[in-house]
């Protein structure tokens, strides 16, 4: 019933072997991600990400079937059951803000002028997704963003980076950053000043000294 | 920004600390940031309707139908979002003890959530949040400070912290350490 992009797609998530444990994280994560890619769709009107917010939610829902199915074969006893039932019910909360998102992205769908307000009070909000460019005088480029710490320097996280025509979502820590990268990110605003010092070369990645991390 | 805009940002915002509250009193088994998770959602339902009575009436003076249609979806999908986060915040109120593995997951999770008192000597203690830029400072973003008895949800950026107080937080997992010494004292904030 699926495409082979979709079983690709969900190869990741592994859920012959994924644990419940390892699945309520993955839910976790994705349906926060899917929060912040469902804005930056509309306010940067982007179908692209808008789609990528929909595949998630679909994945969402092949999560949170195999949960059940792992959670129900785990039970032994009623004491058992009694417990993974709120497990379950933290699983399917994290489902249904996967499902708001994907309603979210619908609105991409309405008509086009209708929406300028939205991306005009997203812009007001307490922590803002923006957008930047990586400059090839930045020294972040080359580097990991788990190296760089990108989220932990700046408070500012990455939720999608544009490389060329392809889009790279909710980027790994292993992904290296590339000059001409467009990120969207979400944070603060004075997060977002520093971040962008650092993306277009103004400013140097600080360096800290390497025993610092060693101690304890 | 008009009324009806900033009710709209109100929601959204709220939604979002609402959810980051939820996750904090299951990983802490802590009632009362349940039980107002249970508050907020309660007041975001109030102001959900309200938005989506002011748009229609909207469309009666400036026939700007295609607006208030957007408007109501928006809003119809961060209540969604709040009732998402009253339903964790439920699990937290009715069980005793959440179950370990519920812990275990949220603790593993790419953003996850750390608490900390305040010492004296500690950098953060004095300032407010806004000019300590404690965000963008430290990667740690505020959800929660408890002062005495009392909770200060979401603390605006003229919150100021006090010796004593327990700070909730959330931010990436590789902040937690530095956020925990800044709290302690151990480490200093670099001047902006």
């Amino acid at each position: 019933m699926y495409d082979i992009g979709r079983e690709q797609r969900l190869e990741k998530y592994d859920l012959a072997h994924a644990t419940v444990r390892e699945m309520l994280t993955e839910m976790k994560d994705i349906s926060e991600i899917m929060v912040d890619l469902a804005y930056a769709s509309i306010m940067f009107d982007s179908e692209d990400i808008a789609d990528e917010v929909k595949n998630l939610e679909e994945d969402m829902e092949e999560l949170s079937k195999n949960i059940r199915i792992k959670a129900m074969l785990s039970a032994r006893t009623h004491k058992d059951a009694n417990k993974l039932s709120s497990l379950l019910e933290v699983a399917a909360a994290s489902r249904r803000i996967s499902n708001a998102a994907g309603d979210i992205v619908k609105l991409i769908e309405c008509e086009v002028d209708k929406r300028p307000f939205l991306t005009f009070i997203l812009r007001e909000a307490e922590e803002k997704i923006k957008r930047l460019n990586l400059t090839e005088r930045s020294d972040m480029v080359g580097r990991m963003i788990g190296d760089l710490g990108v989220e932990s320097e700046t408070g500012m996280r990455i939720i999608a980076i544009k490389r060329g025509k392809r889009w790279i979502y909710d980027p790994e820590e292993e992904t290296k950053l590339k000059a001409a990268d467009t990120l969207i990110v979400r944070g603060t605003d004075d997060g977002y000043d520093v971040l962008r010092s650092y993306a277009n070369g103004e400013e140097n990645w600080p360096v800290y000294p390497e025993e610092e991390e060693e101690e304890d | 920004m008009d009324d009806l805009d900033e009710k709209l940002l109100e929601l959204k915002d709220t939604s979002e600390l609402m959810i980051d509250l939820a996750y904090s009193s299951l990983l802490y088994n802590n009632k009362e940031i349940a039980e107002e998770v249970v508050l907020m959602e309660e007041m975001l339902d109030e102001l959900a309707n309200d938005i989506q009575r002011q748009a229609i009436e909207r469309v009666v003076q400036d026939r700007d139908e295609g607006k208030a249609f957007t408007v109501i979806k928006l809003a119809a999908a961060v209540e969604e979002i709040s009732d998402a986060a009253m339903q964790i915040a439920m699990v937290t109120i009715h069980d005793d003890e959440p179950h370990p593995v519920i812990r275990l997951s949220i603790k593993d999770a790419d953003t996850i959530i750390t608490l900390a008192e305040v010492k004296e000597g500690s950098d953060l203690v004095g300032k407010s949040l806004g000019r300590m830029r404690l965000a963008s400072q430290s990667g740690m973003w505020i959800v929660a400070i408890k002062r005495g008895r009392k909770y200060l949800y979401g603390p605006d950026k003229n919150a100021v912290i006090e010796v004593g107080d327990v700070v909730i937080s959330r931010g990436p997992p590789d902040a937690e350490k530095y956020f925990q010494d800044l709290c302690t004292g151990q480490e200093r904030l670099e001047e902006p």
